[in-house]
This record gives C-alpha cells, structure tokens and sequence, in this order.
C-alpha cells in the first residue's frame, strides 16, 4: 500500500500548491495539425517550436502563476478527424487552436465562431479572416499570402530596380493556395506598369518541367514561385536548369534550411519571404536553449532549434502567450472572449525581435501584415530589407471585399 | 438458443421473402434503429457530431459504391469525385433558390449523369483500365472545381452552405442534421436490400460474374452496366450533399479528394463487397479507427509511456491502422461483414457447431 499513500501524498501537495496560487489556472491550447499527411514538411518544426516556447513560459513561472498546457494531435489533413479534434480538445477546455491546415479550418470556422474560441491562422488560411468585425475569432496574426506577395513585389520595385515594363513569372501549385496571389498581381501590375503571366503545374509538384520550360520562353526579369513542401526544391531546381538566374527567384514563405539543402550549393542568392527571423541569435530562442533544450525538456530533436519553421511556431506562440496575459489582466479564468480581447489589445509586440512589431485590432487580425526577404547565403538566410508592411491600403481593401463576399455566403 | 430456432426453414412464400427471415435478426434490426433514432437524446454531443453522425454518412457513400463495386463488379476509383459533383450542385441548386428538398434530388441526378458519362468508359474496359478511366474523372472533376471560381465560390474555394428546411424541418441543430442523415442511410439501406431481389439487381449480380454470359442469357450489359453507373452516382451524389449539408457544412475541393476516393474502396473492401451490414463496419472501421487509435495512443503519451518522439508518435497509430487492416484480411478476405456473419451463425445453433445458413 506504499504506492497508495505515495500518490495520495503527491496529489494533495499538488492540489495544495494549486490551492495557494489563488487563481492560477492550467490554459489549454489545442494543437490539432497534420503531421502525416501534406503539411509534414513543416509541422515536425513548427510543433516543436511551439511546445517548447510553452514549456519555456511554464519553466518561467507562467503567467501570474497560470501553465499552459498542449493538446497536440494528428488530424492528418483530414477534415472528418479535424472535426472530432476540435470537438474534443473543446471539451477538455481548449481556448486556442491551430490546425495548421486549409481542409481542417475550413471545415471548423464557422463552428469556432458559434463556441467563441480563437482559432489562429498564422501566415496560412483564408486572408479574408482578418477582418475581425466578420471573423471575430479567427486570427492570422501575421503576413497573409496576399501581404507576402505584395512584400515581394515591393521588394522588386525598391531593391532591384524598378517594375515599369518589366515581366514576372509567378509559377505556382494548381490549387487555391497556389492561386492566392493572382488578385494582388493583377492590382499591382495596373499601378506599377509591369506585366505578369501564371504557370501552373499539377500538385504535388514533383514534376514541373513543362511549365519552366513556357517560363524559359517567356524571359522573365523576375520569378515568384508559390508552392509548399517538396514541389519548392523542384521550382528552384528546374527554373535552374531552365537558365533562370537565382537571384531572379522570390518565394512565398515556404522556402526554409530543408529545401536549402535539398537543392544544394546553386540555392545561393535565392529570395523567400519571411514573417520571423531564423537562427539561435535571437532572445527567447537563448532562453529556450537555456530552460527547454540543455535540461533536456525540448519536445524534439535539438538540431531543429532555430531553424525557420522552428521560429515560426515560437513567434506563434509568443503573441498567444502575449494574447493571454493581456486577456487575464482583468481577472481569470481565461476563456475564449477573454483571449479575444487580448489578441486585440496587442499593440507594438515583437517577441522581443523575433517578428516585426504586430499590432492587432478589433478590425485587424492580421497586425499590421509586415514581414522582410531574406536571401540564402549558402549557409543561411540572411535579412536583405527591413521589417515593413508594403501595400497596405490595397491589402486591406483586398481582405475587406473578400470578407464581404463571404459575409454574404461564399 | 439465442436465435430460437436450428435453422432456416420457410413454410410459405411470404416468410420467404421477408428482409430478415429470422424473427431474432428482425428484433436486432428493429432495436438498432430505435437506438439509433434516440441516439441525440444519450450520446454526448462530442460524440455525436464527431463519430455517429459521419459514420452514418459514410455508411451511406459506402453503400452507394458498393452497388456498383460490390454487386455489379464494376470499380470505381473516383467516388469521392461523384459525391463532390452532388455537394456543389446541392449547395449552387439551393442558393438559386430551389427548394432543399428538390435540390437534393437534382444533386443526385446531376451526379448520376456526369457518373455515367464516366462510366460509359465500363462498357470497353474492365478491371485495373475501368479504375483508370474513374481515376480520370476524379482528376478532371478536382481539376474542373479548383479552377472554374463559378463552381468553387472564388476566394480561398470555401463554399458555405446556406440554412435549409427539409420539409417542415430547419437543418441547424446537430440532432436535426443528424436525423436527416440517419433517414437517407435508411433509405438507401432499404433500397439496397430489395434491390438485390429485384430484376435489375439479378442482372447487376449477373453481369458482374460474367458479362457475357450475362449478355446470353438475355441481359442487355450496355443498359445494365450504364443503368448501375447512374443508379450508384445517383446515391453517391445525394450522400455528398448530405454530407455538405448535414456535416461539413462549408464545402472545399479538399474535401473530395482522390486519398478520399481510396478510403471508400478501403471501407466497400474491408466491410466487405456487396454488403450491407459490412458497408457500415467498413465505413466505421476505416472513418473512426485512425481516430480512436490517435486518441489513445496520445493519451498513453501523456502518461509517459511512449517515450518517442512527436513525430513517430503520429506515425504509429498509421502504423498499427496498417496491420490492423492487412490482420483483418488475412484473418478474413471476405472482410469484416463475413466475420460478423461467422458470429452470427456461430450463435444461430449454439450451443451445437454446425449451422445451416
């Protein structure tokens, strides 16, 4: 009966210890993604960057004494599984979710809505969600597709020489995702007198030669490739092989160390888009190594540390943790209108530089939508603008339209 | 002992052809709808919306291909593409102001028509050429949603559907969704068993084991084989505005993708071809045993007994759902319907060994 008495000793002191924290609370985040399915080359980092921030923050005491805890499961891009997920991760007393996929959030906006909780979006999703005053709940909280491409497009313009009359080729996966941009293009195109054309090539993507050779033939100044997982490696490996010059290719923010290595040494000079710096040289990422990883407490292999997709789930979970500390300043237990009111009382926050400072709204969800290019210098990316929003006023009218339309139904 | 009585022995043509001929199967029957018709009244809501309800959905699909897969022997790889044409159609029918009820129906038969175009490709081909050809029409249907913005709804491709009465109905709550899909499963499950004692479901089952065989005895195969195509596609496609309708709720490509298509063969093959009761095993079998695997392996995590890494922890239920499906056919090939009747006729005579069936 030792056992017995031991747990009986070790619950009351745990039950004691919650008893004198007065209000503290234990905040569940649902962290429902896909890890075995599309979204794969990202979510192994992504996750890891995201557990371990938590357990920095718990490591840390918390917030007023309040641990967070993850709800991590495998939805496998499915919207059936997403569907139970959600249901259960809201029973067990979730207030934030991510589920990091398309199908999956789709399927669950509008429920998310009806039960009040916040759903984040981060530098994915549908860019009209961040209209707060139609999704109040739904928070990108970073670039939209549509502020990366216009970044992008900005970046062309000031750094390398204008747009009047020059030609872009934005080749992109056949599927929404890949078809984001097109709307920004053509506006942008009208204003700043260049021209561009699409070539689409089939999902997944490993197969593109057909639509390089037709961007060979167009002679493009620049290229935007638009794709995901290992269809990137491919874009910059065939537009290579088909005489476009690196330095000429700009990616949407799905470009990181894998496909660096993927590609290899000709990789030098590409530009990408990117939301959070990469690195170890950063504040919270010391601190992570400090707390998290050398006592051995990381939720993964420790060489991911630092890595882009790494820092995106860190930069994630440091503006819900922001999110949360502010929605608690009026008293807890959080719940998901309080958590609403955090993120929207988010003013000037950088994760301490490791994003551009956001500032969130109640009618800005996206916080402002900066972000800079980065350039692979063979070993890294490396900063090549600062942190800024380009376009915002045409980005905002792009988010309201289409927020409208949905309002109506679509 | 459990079933009264030591075998199957009619007296007089009504008792013969009755549905379930045996009054203990009837009373399983009749207690498995009442069940199920109560099911929102002590099922949590979790489990309701999150298992009930889309495996009742996807009973539905499963019956719908096993009609062509099962009794006419012809495969079809591109399935989930016919439930996608019904949810569109359902939801632009309705948003055009069509009555829900009516809209259903032309889903159904915009389905039933482009399936059986598809289809007409059965009436050369067989076998691995008649899945290519369906595999064709899921790529052309995906491709033809994704691109045309008119069927897709434009920005993001992420159509909701609009609030719909069935009947006096309004389809809102999560019981009223549920019911009305419980009444289609029914309805197909209805017609799925007559179908088999009719002349057309003679000719389907004849024109599977030989087609021209079949055509010697006096089965047309091109009106036989075109008339199970639309007969399929029609079910298929209700079932996928039921689906838009009662459980998604917001409609993307994504959801009817080809990895879709393969899990309806998965769940007509498991539960087994041809069957009724296997389509709904099948169906619950592939639908909910990745999830129930998912939860409790996640749960033993948290507990500190699976020490591996994030990664491999999201991989090992697909690793056990894996030997679980290979164990099952090798244990069975007749799938999970056959093992439910070997119980079953294990039972019918117990405590003595052998049955009659």
């Amino acid at each position: 009966m030792k056992w017995l008495r031991t747990t009986a000793l070790t619950a009351a002191l745990a039950f004691g210890s919650v008893t004198t924290a007065a209000t503290a609370d234990e905040i569940k985040i649902g962290l429902l993604q896909d890890f075995t399915a599309v979204y794969t080359f990202l979510t192994g980092e992504y996750n890891q960057g995201q557990q371990d921030y938590l357990t920095l923050i718990n490591e840390e005491g918390g917030i007023d004494g309040n641990t967070f805890t993850a709800i991590v499961r495998d939805t496998g891009n499915q919207p059936q599984r997403g569907i139970e997920a959600y249901n259960r991760a809201k029973e067990e007393g979730a207030v934030l979710f991510d589920f990091l996929s398309t199908p999956v959030s789709a399927a669950i906006l509008d429920q998310a809505d009806a039960d009040k909780r916040v759903v984040i979006t981060p530098v994915h999703g549908r860019g009209d969600a961040s209209d707060g005053t139609v999704f109040p709940y739904i928070f990108p909280m970073m670039a939209t597709y549509w502020a990366q491409a216009a970044n992008l497009i900005e970046f062309m313009k000031t750094n390398e020489g204008g747009l009047e009359g020059k030609k872009i080729a934005i080749v992109h996966i056949d599927s929404p995702f890949g078809k984001e941009p097109l709307p920004i293009l053509d506006a942008l195109a009208a204003q700043e007198k260049f021209e561009y054309k699409a070539f689409p090539y089939a999902s997944p993507g490993n197969e593109q030669s057909a639509a390089w050779s037709e961007v060979r033939r167009y002679q493009p100044d620049f290229v935007m490739i638009w794709g995901a997982g290992g269809g990137q490696a491919v874009s910059v490996k065939t537009a290579i092989q088909n005489g476009i010059k690196p330095e000429q290719i700009h990616s949407v923010i799905w470009l990181a160390e894998t496909d660096a290595a993927n590609v290899g040494p000709m990789m030098k000079g590409v530009k990408r888009f990117e939301a959070t710096a990469s690195g170890l040289d950063h504040p919270i990422i010391q601190r992570i190594q400090e707390k998290v990883i050398t006592p051995g407490k990381g939720a993964g292999d420790a060489k991911n540390v630092g890595t882009s997709y790494y820092n995106l789930g860190v930069a994630t979970m440091a503006v819900s943790v922001e999110a949360a500390r502010l929605g608690l300043e009026g008293g807890g237990p959080l719940d998901g209108d309080k958590l609403k009111a955090g993120f929207e009382k988010i003013a000037g926050y950088d994760a301490e530089g490791l994003m551009p400072a956001i500032t969130i709204t109640a009618e800005d969800h996206q916080g402002g939508g900066a972000g800079r290019v980065s350039e692979w210098d063979g070993e890294k990316w490396a900063p090549v603008s600062d942190w800024h929003a380009a376009y915002p006023e045409l980005i905002r009218k792009t988010i309201e339209d289409s927020a409208a339309k949905y309002k109506e139904g679509h | 002992m459990f079933y009264r009585l030591s075998g199957v022995y009619q007296t007089n043509y009504a008792a013969d052809r009755k549905l379930w001929k045996i009054p203990a199967d009837r009373w399983q029957v009749i207690a498995v709808l009442v069940l199920a018709l109560m099911a929102p009244l002590y099922v949590s809501p979790l489990y309701l919306g999150s298992y009930v309800l889309p495996w009742v959905i996807w009973s539905a699909a499963a019956l719908s291909l096993t009609l062509l897969m099962g009794m006419a022997g012809q495969l079809h790889f591109g399935f989930a593409a016919v439930m996608a044409i019904g949810a569109y159609s359902s939801i632009h029918l309705v948003r055009a102001g069509i009555p829900f009820e009516i809209a259903l129906i032309l889903s159904g038969v915009v389905s039933a028509v482009i399936g059986t175009l598809f289809g007409g490709a059965a009436l050369r081909v067989k076998g691995l050429y008649l899945v290519m050809a369906t595999l064709a029409m899921q790529y052309l249907v995906d491709w033809v949603v994704v691109n045309v913005p008119w069927i897709s709804g434009g920005a993001h491709a992420t159509l909701r559907t609009p609030a719909v009465n069935f009947l006096v109905m309004p389809i809102d709550s999560l019981a009223a969704r549920y019911w009305l899909a419980l009444g289609w499963a029914v309805l197909i499950t209805l017609f799925f068993l007559n179908v088999k004692r009719t002349s057309f479901g003679r000719a389907l089952v004849a024109i599977r084991d030989k087609d021209f065989a079949a055509a010697v005895i006096g089965v047309d195969p091109f009106r036989t084989k075109l008339a199970a195509f639309f007969t399929s596609s029609f079910l298929g496609g209700v079932t996928g505005a039921i689906l838009a309708f009662c459980y998604y709720r917001a409609v993307t490509p994504e959801q009817f993708g080809f990895n879709v298509s393969i899990q309806l063969v998965a769940m007509v093959l498991v539960g087994g071809l041809g069957s009724v009761i296997g389509s709904y095993l099948g169906a619950g079998f592939v639908l909910l045993a990745p999830i129930f695997l998912t939860n409790a392996i996640s749960s033993l995590a948290a507990a500190g007994w699976v020490p591996v890494s994030q990664n491999f922890l999201s991989h090992l239920p697909l690793i056990i759902y894996g030997a679980m499906i290979i164990g099952f056919l090798l244990f069975e090939p007749l799938g999970l319907a056959k093992i439910y009747d070997n119980i079953r006729k294990y039972f019918l005579v117990w405590p003595f060994r052998h049955a009659k069936s």
